[in-house]
């Protein structure tokens, strides 16, 4: 062990020279974090979005009720916030003075419509300097109508099949009231559903997790660099284990990957105000984090030629598994093969680990995170270990 | 009779269908400089890599110092001292952080290191650049570096790999004379080189190897006389030069001597024992002398009878 400390203390001496270290291991996630969070943070996240909206309701019909009663559950929810208005103008106003970010009309005959199965409509009225608080209110609109658009059609279908006009009373037989519709049509806060990191955060987590996978490379490809310049000679003749020369780069990856990672949450921490969690979670899901980009860089050190070589090679695996990983956009909460694409990745699952801690949670809420990316570090180191260990006895 | 450092016993070493090395034995004792001469591609480099531990050996032994090396154990390595034919140092350390960072791979440390690595310095002669990074240094400068690293710890042997390949001439001269002073201080040397005149210089004895077999070991004299090489004598001369020749060709030991234009071509066994004869022989016949030129056989020569090609093929 006194030798691979050796050979990691002279490696570390060499890559404090070299800087290089420095920069993409703490100063290029540190300012890409920030800028990321400055251009998608409230955007990609919802944080620091208002959702300010007013409702005008002249139908006052059982359909209209059942939708102004959704907005206002959701407003109890702390999702938005509503002002009812008896009138448009008012609601308007209220716009133009910039109150609030977009308002719901419901004009008056609405309901009469839906029940005769007639086209229907709801006016949404946005500030064009809100347009993402615009866009979501069309949605929940969209949403609503899609409910009802599907009742109608069920109304209609059992109206044919029986011979029969459509009353009221035909629809109670139904059971298939378009109202209905409206009171199934809910918000979902996806914050709590999912446990996303607020923008700080996420993109403080992810572009640290990003990083460390070329800043642990440093260490791990320095095999290959004592190679090209033929001192991997010298520490082979040398009376040392050869194990101890591979431990050496290891440690020094790992030295690497924690001093990058402790730097960027202490930093990210009181820059940004990111919220990391427990510190005991955080640094367990570290140290995992860091394991297992030491063993997927070791594994492309070993079946590389030249540094050059494992430097392209660990480039493209560090960017596809960061983007996969979800470093840069939340793809675990996007749906589809991708959402599940991505537990592939330490990535993935460092970023869920960090959401699982949240701010208040136990650090043991990190622990099923980090035993999964240990996962990735124990299969990856230990081929790589093997395939080290083949090369060097070649 | 001197202790034997290095016993290598029937090295052979193949990559696939290639035989790299093929049967070698050779033995080094304390103080001896032993020389493998031969032309790039001869496996003069995979034989020390074998003695080194650097590669699996297919057959045969190495033992240095009383304990036999392998690549699985690091017993009897500490007596090897490695001079790698490129250049193996740190661009980014010191002169002495490189000295240092390998003294203590071989368990050096403290007082003692830095003695020791001040010492080397001195030696090498870099104790003024001693704290300037080695990517700054002179080629020549990395050379002595490269070499004094693997003279740090001391080792009872030193293996020095072609280390004279790309060095200018003044450096070299300074390589060579380290590597005599070494000698003269008891340490064993392997020396490689394709470069005849450094092992006819240092080595007291010589394995002529190529295509991995060693084809003749000895003293220089002992490989000339083995392949029946001959000393060349050239006289210059004025007068008849023809009468002259048909007198040296009469003395014993001259085994032939024709005339040009203003020279006579002798070839003898011992051409120095002859010299006077010879120079008597001429002036008998009434030339008269002007210069004298003997040229004993070398080991290019040597190696050109051995295996029918020149070193620097």
């Amino acid at each position: 062990m006194g030798a691979a400390l050796r050979i990691a203390g002279k490696d570390l001496r060499l890559r404090v020279r070299d800087r290089s270290v420095l920069i993409l291991g703490i100063i290029a996630p540190l300012v890409l974090s920030y800028i990321f969070y400055l251009v998608f943070g409230p955007a990609a996240t919802g944080q620091g979005l208002s959702l300010e909206y007013g409702v005008v309701d002249d139908d006052r019909s059982e359909i209209s009720t059942s939708f102004t009663a959704v907005l206002e559950g959701a407003a109890a929810d702390g999702i938005l916030e509503l002002t009812t208005f008896d009138e448009s103008a008012g609601a308007a106003s209220s716009l133009d003075e910039g109150e609030i970010d977009a308002y719901f009309h419901i004009p008056s005959g609405l309901g009469d419509s839906v029940f005769a199965n007639q086209a229907a409509t709801i006016d949404v009225v946005g500030d064009v300097d809100s347009p993402t608080s615009t866009q979501i209110a069309a949605s929940f609109a969209e949403q609503f109508a899609s409910g009802v658009a599907s009742s109608q059609t069920a109304v209609a279908t059992a109206a044919v099949v029986s011979g029969q006009e459509v009353t009221p009373e035909f629809i109670g037989s139904l059971g298939q009231d378009p109202a209905s519709a409206a009171m199934s049509f809910s918000f979902i806060d996806e914050t709590a559903a999912t446990k996303q990191l607020d923008a700080s955060t996420f993109f403080a987590a992810g572009m640290a997790v990003f990083f460390l996978f070329f800043t642990v490379q440093f260490g791990v490809t320095g095999l290959l660099e004592e190679e090209r310049q033929g001192t991997l000679a010298r520490l082979m003749a040398a009376p040392i284990a050869r194990v101890s020369v591979i431990t050496g780069k290891a440690i020094l990856a790992f030295i690497l990957g924690v001093v990058s990672m402790a730097v960027l949450v202490v930093a990210t921490t009181l820059l940004l105000e990111a919220d990391w969690g427990a510190p005991v979670g955080v640094a367990v899901l570290v140290i995992a984090g860091v394991l297992s980009a030491v063993g997927i860089m070791g594994l492309v050190a070993s079946v590389a030629k030249t540094p050059e070589g494992a430097g392209n090679l660990g480039a493209i695996i560090a960017v596809v598994l960061g983007m996969l990983g979800g470093t840069f956009f939340p793809i675990a909460s996007s749906g589809g093969i991708l959402a599940n694409l991505t537990y592939l990745t330490p990535h993935a699952w460092f970023m869920l680990g960090l959401a699982e801690l949240g701010s208040d949670a136990p650090w043991t809420a990190a622990l099923p995170a980090a035993a999964a990316i240990m996962v990735f570090a124990l299969v990856t180191g230990g081929l790589s270990y093997i395939l080290l260990r083949r090369r060097l006895a070649q | 009779m001197s202790e034997n450092i290095l016993a290598a016993n029937g090295l052979m070493k193949s990559f696939g269908d290639l035989t790299a090395v093929n049967g070698v034995s050779f033995h080094i004792t304390e103080g001896e400089t032993y020389g493998l001469l031969g032309p790039n591609g001869a496996g003069k480099t995979t034989t020390i890599s074998m003695v080194c531990g650097l590669l699996t050996i297919d057959s045969g032994s190495v033992v240095v110092a009383g304990d036999e090396i392998k690549t699985t154990s690091t017993r009897g390595r500490a007596a090897i001292g490695l001079v790698p034919q490129d250049l193996a140092i740190y661009p980014d350390l010191t002169g002495e952080e490189n000295l240092a960072f390998f003294g203590r791979l071989y368990g050096m440390a403290g007082e003692g290191l830095g003695r020791r690595v001040s010492e080397v310095l001195e030696v090498i002669g870099l104790t003024e650049r001693k704290d300037d990074l080695t990517k700054e240094y002179s080629g020549g400068m990395q050379r002595r570096l490269n070499i004094g690293i693997g003279l740090l710890h001391q080792p009872r042997l030193l293996i020095l790999d072609e280390p004279t390949v790309g060095v200018d001439p003044q450096s070299r001269n300074a390589i060579l004379e380290s590597v005599e002073e070494l000698s003269r201080a008891g340490m064993a040397v392997l020396y490689t080189t394709h470069y005849m005149e450094e092992a006819e210089r240092l080595c007291d004895r010589v394995a002529i190897i190529d295509e991995g077999v060693i084809q003749a070991e000895g003293t220089r004299r002992e490989l000339v006389s083995m392949v029946g090489e001959k000393d060349r004598v050239a006289i210059s001369a004025t007068g008849n030069l023809t009468q002259a020749a048909e007198a040296v060709r009469r003395i014993e030991g001259v085994t032939e001597a024709s005339a040009s234009d203003h020279h006579i071509e002798i070839l003898a066994g011992n051409a120095s024992g002859l010299l006077p004869a010879l120079l008597e022989g001429v002036t008998s016949s009434g030339a008269s002398i002007t210069g004298v030129e003997i040229r004993e056989p070398n080991l290019e020569a040597v190696f050109l009878h051995l295996t029918g090609k020149a070193l620097r093929d």
